[in-house]
């Protein structure tokens, strides 16, 4: 049985599968190291290792909040490139499948590294497709963005 | 000087904490207001300055302007540590220097690949020192022939 996670930070709402869903920290220190990739607000340090803090709220065109760094959840997520860490409001929950619908992409959510939504008591989540923000958010092309409210997958 | 190698040097820039192998080391300035003299600089080299040490003047280097750290503190309050170099000796312009923290504190950690692009030429290994990650200083990435400047 298929389940997701269901999480929210600032107004995103976005669901992540739970399979890759690696563990749930809350209040984590971070840490900020110099040269970061623009699209990583900081590190977090779980079981002796560095873990990127990808700073969904760029991709949305929004300030990062310091309470978002300090004051609340942090997904951490399997890639195929390592695990990275997605911030969130202290709303989450996990729901199976089947207590909602998928609906199909639209362009929006591509952009937004989306892979369709769910739809959970008329609330519509984001699919994130985890490898697809990890590789995209830090690397080249979006660290060469000087205006991050743009931020947007190369055409 | 007896110099003990299984010890590292602690020093914090903008919040972000680097350790520095204590053989490279000569001494650190605590106070270097009126002992610096801006006109000799050579920002291509990333020199921002020369102090007077030891009754000659040596280079000062700024590494918050090569890894883009923001730092509160002005440049009067900051300390300067003193490495020997290929070409003699030279200043490291730190916010704050730490303690002295015995080697086996440190271990090692891998920066994550997707962090690897972004941290290429400034820095090649992180050590975590009770759970905090510390850069790794190499100092001739910063003054010296090899350096390269950004």
């Amino acid at each position: 049985m298929s389940r997701f996670g269901l999480f929210q930070i600032d107004q995103f709402k976005f669901a992540v599968s739970l399979q890759l869903i690696k563990k749930i920290l809350q209040n984590s220190k971070s840490y900020n190291l110099p040269r970061l990739p623009r699209a990583i607000s900081a590190v977090l340090v779980d079981a002796g290792q560095l873990i990127p803090l990808l700073n969904l709220q760029q991709m949305i065109g929004r300030e990062t909040q310091q309470e978002h760094l300090t004051q609340s959840y942090q997904v951490l997520v399997e890639s195929e490139y390592g695990t990275v860490a997605l911030p969130a409001d202290l709303t989450g929950r996990i729901v199976d499948e089947q207590k909602g619908e998928r609906s199909t992409i639209v362009e929006q959510e591509v952009n937004l590294g989306g892979v369709g939504s769910f739809i959970y008591q008329n609330e519509d989540y984001s699919i994130l497709d985890i490898n697809f923000l990890a590789i995209e958010m830090t690397q080249v092309f979006w660290q060469n963005q000087p205006d991050t409210g743009g931020a947007r997958r190369h055409q | 000087m007896i110099v003990d190698g299984s010890k590292k040097l602690i020093f914090r820039l903008g919040g972000t904490g680097f350790l520095l192998e204590l053989g490279d080391v000569v001494e650190v300035v605590e106070r270097i207001a009126g002992m610096l003299d801006s006109s000799r600089s050579d920002i291509g080299r990333g020199i921002v300055s020369a102090l007077q040490f030891r009754q000659t003047w040596i280079p000062v280097v700024d590494p918050a302007l090569k890894l883009n750290i923001f730092s509160v503190v002005k440049l009067k309050d900051k300390k300067a540590v003193i490495l020997r170099g290929s070409e003699g000796n030279w200043a490291l312009l730190v916010d704050q220097v730490g303690e002295l923290s015995a080697a086996e504190n440190f271990h090692s950690c891998e920066i994550p690949f997707l962090l690897k692009v972004s941290a290429m030429g400034f820095y090649s290994q992180v050590k975590l020192l009770y759970n905090e990650p510390m850069i790794v200083f190499e100092p001739e990435r910063y003054y010296g022939s090899t350096a390269v400047s950004i």
